[in-house]
Order: structure tokens, then C-alpha cells, then sequence
């Protein structure tokens, strides 16, 4: 796992983006800051405006603005970024600002909002804002809203942010490819009153899944199901960020999902409430308790729950492909195949075989040479070994005694003593076992004999 | 009309070109002109057995080299010192030796002798007569029966050159015949494993029947592709045994199982229309047709009016007679037939010989283009196998394996890519099977062998040192 990584704050990665622009536009257009690294940045704490509690986008980051008479100004810049999915494995996508997804836009309930997109991407594009209630020719759908912004081109969008709540951004042209290439973002409209819904750490992400043939770079954008790396924020463990909290901070965790299947996300060692959709929040009568909430394609859902367990918690996609990284769908199962002698046939053919699978998947710590740019199926080193973890798969790390806005990787859980699973050497107690109820099995041939009894050999179905 | 003086003089020549006729009628002389040219043509220089002293020295000779695979210079060397119907042929030469040695010499003279009684009387006639005319143009026949002889060598020559060349035929056909046995082997494996592997899969029941089935009767069928690949080999070596000549315990020589490497570099030739001409066999052999042809249309010339000269002493003695000596001299009258439609049919004959040598030339000129074209390509093609399929589908391997070790690919890809491995390697094996049959063919369209090219491994050791 790629625990302790360098916590980047926002300022120290984000570059001005001047080139974009020409000399003339510079004066008008707000910066379009480029974000480089992969790491998670810190919150941004708002400089101007209304005041608000940021949010923390894990493995991400947020957009800067600039206030013009009284306006938020934003500039995306759409355009191909090369992303690293966990060390090891860079992808070729689409992305805004130097990354994908890209950065959060986050407003305050109220505000007007002016976003200047720049196409930097070899076709049109557009830029529809999901969830939010806006102006119809805002709502950036090529075509039926507005035209494409063709290469080249910078447009401008311009609504007021009406209800507080969580959203996204997304294209709304040549949607199938430029989705499966990355494009999208996350949108968080906070309260007007920073003490409404207030939680002490606020994390945000956005699910999407590629379909990169392993040893290549680029996704397969005609994938419609068989994706094989599902991501959050663009980031496959074991290069996602830990969620880190204090004891007994309350947490949020928004999770949008545009991938093309649901995704029932899973926290272990808590039990939470769906506190919000992309519709707005639930009333506190209508929210339920879970350990696992479903989130449908193209849906929003907030959660929240008091972090009062310590410990390093999974969290993921409760479908088990989802936590894998890429793996052949078309491998026969080999589990409980007897493979003496076969194996020397194949080494003979194959120098360089080894029998794997026969005893199920588990690749324990093997270090076998992959094709370039491959992620391992499973891996991530714990402090007990192999998580046989990958894909949408972090873990929330609950402990004492944190500072406020400390987001570090605290390292591993220093579990209690007596406190951990353990093997047992005492002696164990024969199985208790039911009376055998199985009838005895049939003389052979019986069974499988459909002939009628008296019918001639070979000559059965004559006499039906 | 020859005077005794002249006849005396004829009987001295005549004696000369007897003694010089009987020196020249030993074959292994007569073998050995022919001999100097199968040694530039194919390194070895055929013998004649003669009894059973030299078929004992050549088996041992044999054995010696049946004791080691059998190299392609090897087999060339046992098919032209061994092959029954090369030995049939190299007695042509000493047929034709005896021929030239023939034409030195007179036609015997011939002596009549007639007793005639009657009346009382005896007639007794004497004569000795000699072929006149056949002396006097003894040294045209003379030369005309070396053409011929010239001929007959450049014929055996011919003839062992052919079976060089169709020996490093079957030879090359065999040993590549043995290499794409193997690789059928390979890929009837690669099925064998995967059936197994199928099968195993069956019992613990991961896999229907109908896998089963379809990895089963794969691998059936690799094993009646390896079932057909062995005939094919076994009817190579058959060939080459034959061009061989050997039987037996000989018969069970063992091949190479490889053929032999690309050489790095085709041998670039210039003025190979030249060197057909020079060298080829059959541009000689019309060349001394022509003049053998030409020879006779001089002859036929000189005899056109006189086709019998016989001059011959007569002596006839009669009971009461004084016994009467004189000469006789018959000679054909040239009144019905001027020799005029012999001499036509020898320039015809001519003509059409000059005819021969022209088309033999073209024929050789085109020859040597396609052949030289030829082996330039399949040099290109056998190279385009080494250096790009070979190691692309070496890459392809170690990606797949790859691909294995991370669970992206079963175990039956990487048999599957096993196989098709071997039908690349099976392909390349055919390119070079290719190559060397052009360069077979080369060397018989140019009636010799090529220079050597630089060797393999010295270009290897410098793109070695390159790499480094």
C-alpha cells in the first residue's frame, strides 16, 4: 500500500496555466490552474467569498477562483492528461486541468458561478452540469442546448449555484467516448450556513471504470460492460489514499458513480446513514442505518457516520471483480485440477510455466514479471500481509488524538493486545456432524439408464 | 590416280596412327577428363569401379561417412563415387575413348581370292586392297571422333552435375522433411498437453464434455498431421537414398536435424550471364555439337564425289598362264549421285547445330537471371523470417507468458501460442528449405558452385560486438 505518501497541499502542485490563453483573453479569463500529481491535496480553505467547510477529494484536488464583481469565476480546461491509475500504471485519458477527474468545484448555495471551459481536446465538447437547476441553455447538451465548443474554443456557462448539495460535471458530447476517456468532475454546493450539515472531514469521489488491455495505455472506449479497472477518483488500490479520521469526528463520504453499473459501497466496522442524493439531503426521519449503500449509475450518495471505531476500516465496492485490477475474465477455473504430469508437458512447451490457480486465485506474494503497464490482479502489503486487494477498494483510518485537518497517513492500526484475530493450538473439538440423511447412491448404470426396462439392447427407442 | 610411292606412304601413316590409337583406349583415362570437370562442379571426382577390390574400398569409405550424420558435401561425394547409374554412365567415356581410338585407325585391308576352274583350267585371283579414301581423310575422321569424344566427356560431366545437384536436393528435402516432422511432434504435444490439461479439468469438473471433445480432437488431429509429416519424411529420405545409390545397412545413415544456417549474406554476383555461358555444361556440349557437326560437313565435302576409294594389289594366275600382277583401284562414279543431297543434309545438320547452340545460350542467359533472381529472394524471405516472424513470435511467447502470470491468460493460450509458434517456425524452416533449393538451382542454371559468402558466424560475432 502506498501509505505515507507526500501530502501535497494545492499550492505547492498547481501551476499557472498562462500559455492557455492569449495575451487579450489573459485579461479576461480567470487562471486555469494545472494540477500534476496524483496525490490527494489538501482541503482548500476558501479565500474569498462566502465561508464554507471544504471538502477533501481523495487523490484529487480542488479548483481555485477568482471573484469578479461579486461573480465565482472558474476555468476548466478540457483536455488529454496522462494519469497514474497506482504507481506502476500510467493511462492515457481525458481529463480538465492536468488531470482526471477533474478538479472539485466547490460553491456556496447562492453564489453565481462563471465557468470559462476551454477545449483543449481534439473534438467538441461541452459541459453539463448534473443535478444542478440552472438556466435550460446552460445545461450543456451539444446540440439540444447549445453547439459544441469546437478545438480551440473557450465558452462560458454562467447560472446561480440554487441548492445546496452534491453534484457533478460531466460532458454532454460524444458522451461515450469522452466519458470512458475520464472526463467528469465533482460539484459540491455547500450550505449558506457552514454550520448546516456541518461534519468534521468531508470526502468526495467519483467511481468510473476503464477498460485498458493490459500492456496498454489507452482505455477501450467501446467497452459497454467488461470493464477491467473500476477506480475511484481515477486512482485503483493500492494507490488510493487512506480516508483518515479522528476518533470520533463525524465523516462524510459522497460517492458518484459514472460508471455503467451500480456499485454497493461497503464501510466496514461503522454503520452509516445515506444523508444525501444528487436530489438533496434525505430529512433526518427519512435516513436509514447501513453498512453497505447501492449507488445506481449516473447517482450521488452522501453518507455519514461518527468515526467511533478505532482501527484501519475497508472500504469498497462490495462486488468482488470490483477489487480486483485487471484480471482475464476468460480463465477457465483450474481450482482442485490435478495437474501432475501435465505441468512438465506444458514447461517442456513453455519454459517458464508455473501451475497457478489449481488452489484457487490466491497469489499469496508471488513477484511474477507482468506485461508493461499492469497492474498486479490483486496486491497491496498490509502489516499482515497481502490485502489481495485492487481496484475500488481504501481503507478508513480511525484514531486518537488527530489534529483537525491532519489528513496524513497515520501508518498502520497498533491493535490492542489480545485484540487480534490469532491462531488457536489448543486442542479442537471434533465437528459435531448431522446424521447422514444422503440416500444411498444408485447401483450403476441405474440411474443414468433411461431404457425401459425389458427394451432391447441398442434398440431402446423403438419401443417408445 | 595413287602411285606406289603414294601407297607405300599411306601404309607408313596408316602404321604411325595405329601405334598412337592403341594408348588411348583405357576408361579410367577416358573417365578422367570428365572427372576434372565433376570436381569443379561438385568437390568430388568420380572413380570407376572396375572390380571388387574398388567397391570394398569405397564401402569402407562409405561407412566412414554414414557413421556421422550425413553432411550435404558427404552426400554428393557418395552418390557420385556410388551411384549405380552414374557408374553406368562414366563407361560412356571410355565407350567414346574407344570410339576416338577406333577412328585412328584403318579400316583393315582386305583380301579377295577367287579360284575359277573350268575346261581343264584354273583361274586363281589374288588381291590385298586397302580403304584408300579412308586413309586419306583419316585426320578429319580423327578429329571428328575427339570432337565426339569431347562430347561424351562433357556429357558424363553433365550427367554427374545433374546428379549433384538433384542429390543436395533431396538432401536439403529430406533433412527439412525430418525438421517439419519435428515440429508437427511439437505441436501434437502442445494439443497432447492441453488435452491432458482439459481432461484433468473434466475430473475435477471445471470443464464439460464438449471442452473436452473440442481439445480432444484437436489434438486427434495433430496426431494424424504428425502421422503425415513422417510419411512425407520417410518419402524424402527414400529419395535421396536413391540418388545415393545405397542400400543395406548404408541405407540407415542418419541426416543432420537442422538445416544448415541462412548465411548472413547472399553472394552478390556480376556478369552471371557470362558465367553461365562460360561454365554451363550445355552451352559446351551444344558448342562441341556444332563443331563435331562441322567436322562432318568437312568430311562429307571432301568425300562428296568419291565415297569408295579402294586401291589394292591384284595377282591373278591361270593354269598354263604366266602368272599377271597389277592393281586395282574401284572407285564409285559420281554419275547418279554427286554427293550433293549428302553434303545438304551435313550443312542442315550444321545449321541446325548452330541453331541449338543459340537457343542453348538465350536459354542459359534467362536461366541464370531467374536463378540468380531467385536466390536473392528466397535469401530475402528466409532472412525476413529470422530476423522479424522469429523473434516477433518470441515476443508474442514471452508476452503470453506474461499475460499467464497475471492471471490475464489461461494455460491453454499459452499452448495455443505454443502452436502457432511451431507453424511459424515450421514456415521459417520452409523459407530456408527454400533458399538453399534456389541455391541448388543457382548453381545448376551457372554450372558451378558460388564463391562462398561471408560466414554466419563472423557476421554474428561483429553484430555481437556491435550490440555491446
Amino acid at each position: 500500500m502506498t501509505n505515507r505518501r507526500s501530502f501535497l497541499t494545492g499550492a505547492g502542485v498547481t501551476m499557472l496555466g498562462a500559455s492557455l490563453v492569449s495575451k487579450a483573453g489573459a485579461a479576461t479569463l480567470p487562471e486555469a490552474p494545472v494540477h500534476s500529481s496524483a496525490a490527494t491535496a489538501a482541503p482548500l480553505a476558501p479565500p474569498s467569498g462566502r465561508p464554507y467547510n471544504p471538502v477533501v477529494t481523495l487523490n484529487g484536488w480542488t479548483l481555485p477562483w477568482r471573484m469578479k464583481d461579486g461573480v465565482k469565476e472558474f476555468h476548466l480546461v478540457a483536455e488529454p492528461v496522462v494519469r497514474e491509475l497506482a504507481p506502476g500504471m500510467q493511462a492515457n485519458l481525458w481529463g480538465y486541468n492536468g488531470q482526471s477527474p477533474g478538479p472539485t468545484i466547490e460553491v456556496v448555495e447562492g453564489d453565481r458561478v462563471r465557468i470559462f471551459v476551454t477545449n483543449k481536446l481534439p473534438e467538441h465538447t461541452s459541459v453539463h452540469w448534473h443535478g444542478q437547476l440552472l438556466p435550460c441553455g446552460m445545461d450543456g447538451v451539444t446540440g439540444l442546448t447549445q453547439p459544441g465548443i469546437q478545438p480551440g474554443k473557450t465558452f462560458v456557462y454562467e447560472f446561480v449555484a440554487r441548492h445546496a448539495g452534491t453534484f457533478m460535471y460531466h460532458p454532454h458530447a460524444d458522451e461515450m467516448q469522452q466519458m470512458a476517456m475520464g472526463m467528469m468532475g465533482f460539484w459540491v454546493t455547500h450550505p449558506k450556513n457552514p454550520r448546516q450539515h456541518a461534519v468534521d472531514r468531508d470526502y468526495v469521489m467519483l467511481l468510473s471504470s476503464y477498460d485498458i488491455e493490459p500492456g496498454s495505455y489507452t482505455p477501450r472506449t467501446n467497452t459497454m460492460l467488461d470493464f477491467n479497472l473500476w477506480t475511484i477518483n481515477s486512482r485503483v488500490f493500492p494507490g488510493l489514499d487512506p480516508m483518515v479520521a479522528r476518533l470520533g469526528d463525524k465523516v462524510r463520504i459522497r460517492v458518484g458513480n459514472l460508471t455503467m453499473t451500480n456499485h454497493p459501497i461497503h464501510l466496514h466496522g461503522h454503520r452509516f446513514e445515506v444523508a444525501g442524493t444528487d436530489g438533496g439531503w434525505v430529512p433526518k426521519s427519512a435516513r436509514w442505518p447501513e453498512v453497505t449503500t447501492d449507488v445506481a449509475v449516473g447517482q450521488m450518495r452522501a453518507i455519514e457516520f461518527v468515526a467511533d471505531a478505532p482501527g484501519d476500516w475497508a472500504f469498497h465496492c462490495h462486488k468482488s471483480h470490483h477489487t480486483m485490477n485487471a484480471m482475464g475474465h476468460d480463465v477457465p477455473t483450474l481450482i482442485g485440477v490435478d495437474h501432475r504430469g501435465v505441468a512438465e508437458k506444458i514447461n517442456k512447451l513453455v519454459p517458464g510455466y508455473m501451475v497457478m490457480g489449481d488452489k484457487g486465485g490466491s497469489m499469496g506474494d508471488m513477484k511474477m514479471p507482468l506485461p508493461a503497464n499492469t497492474l498486479p490482479m490483486m496486491s497491496g502489503d498490509g502489516p499482515f500481509g497481502n490485502l489481495e486487494m485492487g481496484g475500488m477498494f481504501t481503507v478508513l483510518k480511525v484514531r486518537e488524538g488527530l489534529a483537525r485537518g491532519d489528513y496524513r497517513d497515520p501508518g498502520w492500526y497498533r491493535h490492542p493486545a489480545g485484540s487480534v484475530a490469532r491462531e488457536w493450538t489448543g486442542d479442537v473439538p471434533a465437528p459435531t456432524s448431522a446424521p447422514d440423511a444422503r440416500p444411498a447412491p444408485a447401483p450403476a448404470g441405474q440411474a443414468l439408464d433411461a431404457r425401459k426396462p425389458g427394451a432391447k439392447d441398442g434398440g431402446g427407442h423403438h419401443h417408445h | 590416280m595413287p602411285t606406289p610411292r603414294m601407297y607405300r606412304g599411306a601404309l607408313a601413316t596408316a602404321a604411325t596412327l595405329l601405334l598412337a590409337g592403341c594408348a588411348s583406349t583405357n576408361p579410367d583415362t577416358a573417365l578422367h577428363a570428365s572427372a576434372g570437370q565433376a570436381r569443379a562442379l561438385a568437390g568430388v571426382e568420380p572413380r570407376l569401379l572396375r572390380n571388387d577390390d574398388d567397391r570394398r574400398a569405397l564401402a569402407a569409405e562409405i561407412d566412414d561417412l554414414v557413421r556421422q550424420p550425413l553432411s550435404l558435401d558427404a552426400a554428393v561425394r557418395i552418390a557420385i563415387l556410388n551411384h549405380p547409374g552414374l557408374q553406368a554412365q562414366y563407361w560412356d567415356a571410355g565407350i567414346a575413348q574407344a570410339d576416338l581410338a577406333q577412328a585412328s585407325r584403318l579400316r583393315n585391308p582386305s583380301f579377295g581370292f577367287s579360284r575359277m576352274s573350268g575346261g581343264g583350267s584354273v583361274e586363281i585371283e589374288r588381291g590385298v586392297s586397302l580403304d584408300l579414301a579412308g586413309l586419306l581423310t583419316m585426320p578429319l575422321r580423327q578429329r571428328m571422333a575427339a570432337r565426339r569424344h569431347e562430347q561424351a566427356t562433357l556429357q558424363v560431366a553433365a550427367a554427374i552435375e545433374r546428379h549433384a545437384i538433384a542429390t543436395r536436393r533431396a538432401w536439403i528435402e529430406a533433412v527439412a522433411a525430418g525438421q517439419a516432422l519435428d515440429y508437427a511432434r511439437q505441436v501434437a504435444a502442445a494439443a497432447d498437453a492441453s488435452s491432458e490439461l482439459m481432461e484433468r479439468m473434466t475430473l475435477a469438473g471445471n470443464a464439460s464434455a464438449l471442452d473436452l471433445a473440442r481439445e480432444s480432437s484437436f489434438h486427434a488431429e495433430a496426431g494424424a498431421a504428425v502421422l503425415r509429416a513422417a510419411r512425407a519424411r520417410d518419402a524424402a529420405r527414400e529419395r535421396l537414398t536413391r540418388q545415393l545409390g545405397l542400400w543395406g545397412a548404408q541405407a540407415g545413415y542418419i541426416l543432420p536435424e537442422r538445416l544448415p544456417d541462412l548465411p548472413a549474406q547472399a553472394v552478390a554476383l556480376s556478369g552471371i550471364e557470362r558465367l553461365a555461358i562460360e561454365r554451363r555444361l550445355d552451352v559446351r556440349a551444344a558448342r562441341a555439337d556444332a563443331a563435331g557437326t562441322a567436322a562432318d560437313l568437312g568430311l562429307t565435302r571432301t568425300t562428296r564425289m568419291v565415297n569408295v576409294l579402294d586401291l589394292g594389289y591384284a595377282s591373278k594366275s591361270e593354269t598354263g598362264e604366266a602368272r599377271s600382277e597389277g592393281y586395282e583401284v574401284s572407285l564409285e562414279l559420281p554419275l547418279f549421285d554427286w554427293g550433293g543431297a549428302r553434303v545438304a543434309r551435313a550443312e542442315g545438320l550444321y545449321m541446325q547445330a548452330l541453331g541449338r547452340v543459340a537457343e542453348t545460350a538465350v536459354n542459359a542467359r534467362s536461366e541464370a537471371r531467374a536463378g540468380y533472381l531467385g536466390y536473392r529472394a528466397s535469401h530475402d524471405v528466409a532472412r525476413h523470417y529470422r530476423d522479424h516472424v522469429i523473434p516477433l513470435r518470441k515476443k508474442i511467447a514471452e508476452e503470453t507468458l506474461l499475460r499467464y502470470n497475471g492471471m490475464l491468460a489461461s494455460p491453454f493460450e499459452l499452448l495455443a501460442d505454443a502452436r502457432e509458434q511451431a507453424a511459424a517456425v515450421h514456415a521459417a524452416i520452409e523459407a530456408l528449405k527454400d533458399f538453399w533449393l534456389a541455391e541448388a538451382d543457382l548453381e545448376a542454371a551457372l554450372g558451378g558452385r558460388l564463391p562462398p559468402s561471408p560466414s554466419a558466424t563472423h557476421v554474428h560475432a561483429h553484430e555481437h560486438k556491435e550490440a555491446q
